[in-house]
């Protein structure tokens, strides 16, 4: 006979399990189903309620060609550690169908930023259509996870390549200069919208 | 020679893989528990911090959906505040560093666990009927913990941000409290009474109260 194994001299009662805990196990299942299927789209409804809140645009225009004011523009600013190829002097602005209007050296920090497009409402969409204006220099890659897009390469850098005196970094989205609340899957736009991708450290 | 490491698993086959891996870790520590002899707290908080870290490393692909809220709610309520907030700390801070991420977040996610532990000290005459535990009532805790955590976390926001942002980043967070709500309730429906069957049997004897009178001879 096995004397020590688990531990017999104290009481081990398997807990019974009431009518009332079933139904609330059963509960919880229909919960969890019903708000996995309403979330997307009360996301949708609040990010559009939350677009109220975005910042004004015009200030974001600053440095952008006039030609840009009231339409949609999107900047990819690269570290000056990591200068991407064909955009390390200044920040070269192009017209969304692929004509390059010149470099802006006093724009803050080196990259590209490539604007002239209306009509745009889902993030993602404006950003795949941007950045293939561009061709294959600001390609980008992305993983869907707990909080949806998140952009970890962009113009062929990886965010995870930046390394330093910091415990990581990552691509910041800004949405008419202030951090977005949401990623760029959720994003909801309005006309004359400006985003901006940077590297961030944390 | 077959090389299974080049086999790539989709999101939802790795979430299986994930609730499979979780489910054996559970049912290891719900078997490991029965070999500890006598009232073994620091062991059992040991073995929360265990399921805690993996619960959330594993349950990653699902949004804001995780076993810690509930587990350090229960650790509050069977083993106090402080002890839910050593736990709240242990996991949140290991998690992060092995895997999640670890940055200014992580003082916020301390911070929020330990509420939510200090919530449970406050309320467990309200949750523990004598030794039974009233897992409706703890539903519903689980369920405003969910909001009360998520909230002191999004206060992170204001490192970066001016306050104006604070409102609408609450409310497109709206929908991740609700997944952690939801989350909350089903781990509470489905662990609450084994686990806390486990806690209460190493929950530390009350200190033996002094007499106030002379016992007369």
């Amino acid at each position: 006979m096995n004397n020590r194994s688990e531990n017999n001299n104290r009481p081990f009662v398997q807990p019974s399990v009431s009518l009332s805990e079933y139904k609330l196990k059963l509960t919880s299942v229909a919960i969890l189903l019903t708000v996995v299927l309403l979330a997307p789209t009360i996301q949708e409804r609040l990010s559009k309620e939350a677009s109220v809140f975005v910042a004004d645009s015009e200030s974001a225009h600053n440095g952008l060609p006039m030609d840009w004011d009231g339409k949609q523009a999107m900047c990819v600013l690269f570290p000056s550690e990591h200068p991407h190829s064909a955009f390390g002097m200044g920040v070269t602005m192009i017209d969304g169908n692929g004509t390059n209007l010149g470099v802006n050296e006093d724009y803050n920090g080196t990259g590209v930023c490539v604007g002239g497009f209306e009509g745009f409402i889902n993030g993602l969409e404006f950003m795949q259509n941007s950045t293939g204006a561009v061709g294959e220099d600001l390609d980008f890659g992305y993983d869907v996870g707990e909080f949806g897009h998140l952009v970890h390469t962009i113009g062929g850098l990886n965010s995870n390549s930046v390394t330093g005196d910091f415990g990581g970094a990552y691509w910041k989205l800004d949405h008419n200069g202030a951090p977005s609340m949401v990623g760029i899957g959720n994003l909801m736009m309005s006309e004359g919208d400006v985003l901006s991708w940077s590297i961030a450290t944390w | 020679m077959y090389d299974f490491h080049l086999i790539s698993l989709g999101h939802y086959e790795m979430l299986l893989l994930n609730l499979g891996i979780l489910s054996l870790i559970a049912l290891a520590l719900y078997r490991g528990e029965r070999y500890l002899e006598g009232r073994r707290t620091l062991e059992m908080m040991s073995l929360l911090a265990v399921f805690g870290i993996a619960g959330r490393i594993l349950l990653d692909p699902l949004p804001n959906i995780q076993p810690v809220t509930t587990v350090v709610l229960l650790a509050g309520i069977y083993y106090g505040g402080w002890r839910a907030l050593a736990l709240a700390g242990t996991i949140a801070l290991t998690s992060n560093v092995l895997v999640l991420g670890h940055g200014a977040w992580t003082i916020f996610q301390v911070l929020g666990w330990g509420a939510v532990g200090f919530s449970g000290a406050v309320l467990s005459r309200f949750i523990l009927d004598g030794d039974k535990l009233m897992v409706t009532r703890l539903a519903f805790v689980s369920a405003a913990s969910a909001f009360v955590f998520d909230w002191i976390v999004s206060i992170s926001i204001l490192l970066e941000a001016g306050p104006s942002m604070l409102l609408p980043y609450l409310l497109n967070g709206l929908p991740f409290d609700l997944y952690h709500a939801a989350g909350n309730i089903a781990f509470v429906a489905w662990l609450a009474a084994p686990l806390g069957d486990m806690m209460l049997r190493h929950r530390a004897r009350p200190a033996i109260q002094a007499v106030s009178e002379l016992v007369p001879n």
